[in-house]
């Protein structure tokens, strides 16, 4: 251990942070299962009605799957690109390449709304129907930037000899990407699938603006929010993230196996 | 190289610059009734940086992102410093970094939703004051305000700091500190001038972040915020739907895709500036 700060003290601070990170958090799972009709305290009961009823929900569970549906769609379409961007980063010089580097950042920055505002006005402009579709192809766009700078920061951190032995001993570009980058990449690719797929199930930006006739879980929650709360919102909530936890969990067993770069 | 080059160029050049470049052709038009009426005007970039309210609702959704930003630099930093110096071992450090992730990855409604059941007339605070007999009637000051917004906002970033603080931190080899040490630094020097100016990258990378997240939060303040809490992003959102102001709503827009490129260009040249060689 190499400690600054005193263990007592620099700990009581950083605990303080975690307890104020989980508090709001066990306070909604704790309430989904409260039997009071009211959606706050006091806590009168325990009662598993409210899951029930969100399965008997079809609009709920219409948007369960939908959300999920578009998470998917949306990492079909973010994570191969950012995958490719990353190598082409990290690999090549090409004329604007710094200039590729900050578009690729800049939906980190854009508000989200924004992101869907230009978007929504290019589907306008080009006559395309909103819908499910719309709403990846715009997350898609803004997740990009993940796996870019993850698989990127990988692919830093490996350099290029591997790359160039392969290159020198005939293999083409397929064989090297297939056999030597992507064992490479595989724990930063897990990973970065997870953050896009989290982070889509979660988007509301982009979708507000981007969503035809079906609607995504999000979408759903914030219209019952601006009404009046019901105890469905906290079931939903603890769903998703049992939901997120499920994924996590998956992701990391995912990535914690063989990884042949790092010997 | 073309072959891992093209295809996210192309799609960046067709779901991103084009869609900028019909944004900007849409800001120099005007509504003709309910119709677009393509133009070659300034009049909605005037608007936006002379009418009220824009120009000050972009300063305020600026100063509340700012506000966000510090706030959760603040809270990030003693648990980065405990991550990267307290921990006995690689496993510790894997279990707390987990820990710090999972509450980001819960829903940002649920947790926004969660505040206003800690500070609402009937929530957790109010209740707990109330049977402790230190009130008699919920407190009010809590909710719909902007402390309500910033606290909120600062409690769903907080965990990107971290990671961004811890990411620097964790560059520090134990050795330095050990030989400051030696040297008879004691924790507060080793802390001032090693620990703090190697974090800054880390500092600024994760208040770029939580900055930008808060700055262009529209739901926080809609759940939250009090009656003139309006930020830039639910304004966007109204001129879309309600007031059907197209024109204006991207000039909104470009104005602040240019700010946001100005920003990431000034903070790469900081960041640039500011690493440290180890």
């Amino acid at each position: 251990m190499k400690s600054v700060a005193p263990t007592p003290v620099i700990w009581s601070l950083a605990g303080g942070v975690m307890l104020f990170l989980y508090l709001p958090i066990l306070l909604i799972v704790v309430l989904s299962f409260n039997s009071s009709p009211r959606v706050g305290l006091p806590f009168q009961g325990f009662t598993f009605d409210w899951y029930t009823a969100l399965l008997d929900n079809r609009q709920m569970m219409k948007a369960i799957w939908n959300s999920v549906y578009v998470a998917f769609g949306t990492v079909a379409i973010g994570v191969p690109l950012g995958v490719m961007g990353a190598i082409a980063l990290d690999r090549f010089h090409f004329p604007g390449k710094e200039t590729f580097r900050r578009l690729v950042l800049l939906p980190v920055v854009l508000p989200g709304v924004i992101t869907g505002v230009s978007l929504l006005n290019f589907y306008v402009w080009g006559g395309v129907k909103l819908s499910l579709f719309t709403i990846m192809m715009g997350q898609g766009t803004a997740l990009i930037c993940i796996t870019v700078t993850e698989v990127f920061a990988r692919l830093q951190q490996l350099g290029r000899s591997q790359y160039e032995a392969a290159h020198d001993l005939g293999a083409n570009e397929w064989e090297i990407f297939w056999r030597v980058t992507m064992p490479n990449i595989r724990t930063a690719l897990i990973g970065s699938t997870m953050i896009v797929l989290s982070l889509s199930l979660d988007e509301i930006a982009v979708t507000y603006l981007l969503t035809g006739r079906d609607n995504t879980l999000p979408m759903v929650l914030w219209s019952i929010l601006r009404r009046e709360a019901t105890p469905l919102v906290n079931v939903a909530g603890t769903v998703m993230i049992l939901l997120t936890l499920v994924l996590v969990t998956i992701g990391l067993r995912l990535s914690r196996g063989r990884q042949p770069g790092s010997h | 190289m073309a072959i891992w080059l093209l295809p996210p160029l192309l799609w960046f050049v067709l779901f991103m610059l084009v869609p900028y470049a019909i944004t900007v052709f849409y800001s120099f038009g005007r509504m003709d009734g309910v119709l677009f009426a393509p133009d070659f005007s300034l009049e909605n970039y005037r608007k936006v940086f002379f009418d009220a309210p824009y120009a000050p609702i972009i300063l305020r959704s600026a100063w509340i992102g700012l506000l966000t930003a510090i706030f959760s630099s603040l809270l990030a930093y003693p648990v980065a410093m405990a991550m990267a110096f307290n921990l006995p071992s690689e496993r510790a450090r894997q279990i707390v970094y987990i820990l710090v992730i999972l509450p980001w990855w819960a829903s940002y409604l649920v947790k926004a939703y969660a505040w206003k059941a800690i500070l609402g007339p009937s929530g957790l605070i109010n209740k707990g004051l109330m049977s402790a007999g230190l009130i008699d009637e919920p407190i009010r000051i809590f909710l719909y305000n902007d402390f309500s917004v910033v606290l909120t906002l600062t409690y769903i970033f907080t965990p990107f700091a971290v990671l961004s603080i811890y990411a620097q931190l964790e560059r520090i080899p134990g050795s330095l500190i050990e030989a400051a040490r030696d040297m008879g630094a004691n924790g507060f020097e080793i802390f001032r001038r090693i620990v703090l100016p190697i974090s800054v990258p880390g500092v600024l990378a994760g208040a770029v972040i939580t900055f930008s997240l808060g700055f262009g939060d529209f739901l926080a303040p809609a759940l939250l915020g009090g009656s003139d809490s309006l930020m830039i992003s639910s304004v966007v959102i109204s001129l879309l739907g309600v007031a059907n102001d197209r024109p204006l709503a991207a000039a909104i827009g470009v104005t602040i895709i240019v700010l946001a490129a100005l920003l990431i260009s000034a903070v790469n040249r900081l960041e640039k500036r500011t690493q440290v060689r180890l």
